[in-house]
């Protein structure tokens, strides 16, 4: 990635919050407390707080550690892909 | 706490007020409106005659002690794809199709204590207001303060009531900068925030202040930086970026 690129990509990304609806549709329930821990580089952090980039066809949501993609989030009008190898696992309070 | 599955719902606009150049507050009425949290947003979603659908989301900026009714401020962004439709179509009895309330990060209530550190850029002030808000209606008196950074004195959303907030609360300070044209006789901040700013606004509460950053990336990414530096605890850090344009 050239400077330019890497520019105009920080200055895209919102944070994992920004995509609160979407988790909540796919997970019924809030996702944005819920920890990911990264498979690339093992650090966790809350959904809400991972760096997404939301302008393109999909939704990629990335390690604010390592910058991995850690889920991809696709809608069609048929379906919604989630595809998470990015993330060891999610971590989330049981409920009640 | 078992959450209602979130659907769709069409809100009333009974209200729409400028705020600034840039920014109006809409005033929905929603048939089922639910208790939401200080930060937490609502989704907009526009459909076109064709079916091409469009959403954004947007912070609230009522507090939840306003029962049946959400405010919502939007600046319009020019080139955006939803905010010009709520600036430049939308009208009074129309209505709008939103989901919500989202989110479970950005979110500050009385329970949960301060002292309380809200900065904001441009209109990235809007949940924390909401956070305001239900802080004085609840009569709390966290200690609070707010660095809001403005392009110029025009572009301050709430001066009004941030002033009488602070005029009427000896537990909350307003401090403002800005960092295109100040106001004429201004000796307040005239800059971009940056880390010696937010050495002196934070001070009275050092290291143990709750801190909420909401604003464009790089004023987010500059704020959270500083105050890692600043050695705080990152867990008392909450931020929210909306991007270069909101839109």
């Amino acid at each position: 990635m050239d400077n330019d690129e890497a520019d105009m990509n920080t200055a895209l990304m919102v944070d994992g919050n920004a995509v609160a609806g979407q988790l909540q549709q796919i997970f019924g329930r809030d996702m944005t407390m819920a920890t990911a821990r990264c498979a690339g580089c093992a650090s966790d952090a809350a959904l809400g707080a991972l760096m997404a980039f939301t302008r393109g066809p999909g939704i990629v949501l990335r390690c604010p550690a390592c910058q991995a993609a850690i889920a991809r989030i696709v809608e069609t009008p048929s379906a919604i892909y989630l595809e998470a190898r990015g993330a060891a696992f999610l971590r989330m309070t049981p409920p009640p | 706490m078992v959450q209602p599955v979130l659907e769709w719902q069409a809100g009333t606009v009974t209200a729409i007020r400028d705020e600034t150049r840039r920014t109006k507050s809409f005033t929905l009425a929603l048939p089922k409106w639910m208790v939401h949290r200080p930060g937490q947003h609502y989704d907009v979603r526009l459909t076109a005659p064709d079916g091409y659908q469009t959403q954004r989301s947007y912070s609230i900026a009522s507090p939840p002690e306003r029962v049946g009714e959400l405010e919502l401020t939007v600046e319009r962004i020019p080139d955006g794809e939803v905010s010009p439709y709520l600036h430049d179509v939308l009208m009074q009895g129309d209505q709008l199709e939103v989901r919500g309330p989202i989110g479970g990060y950005f979110v500050w209530e009385v329970t949960l204590g301060g002292p309380l550190l809200l900065i904001a850029g441009g209109s990235g002030v809007v949940p924390l207001m909401a956070m305001l808000r239900h802080r004085a209606a609840q009569h709390a008196m966290v200690p609070t303060r707010l660095l809001y950074s403005s392009r110029t004195a025009d572009d301050v959303i709430y001066r009004g009531e941030l002033d009488a907030m602070a005029g009427s609360d000896r537990t909350f300070e307003a401090f403002y900068t800005f960092t295109r044209q100040p106001p004429a006789g201004w000796t307040g901040y005239r800059r971009r925030i940056d880390a010696a700013m937010l050495g002196e606004v934070i001070k009275p509460f050092d290291k143990r202040a709750r801190v909420y950053v909401c604003g464009p990336t790089l004023l987010v990414e500059a704020v959270a930086n500083a105050l890692v530096q600043m050695e705080l605890p990152t867990e008392q850090i909450r931020t929210e970026r909306f991007g270069p344009t909101g839109a």
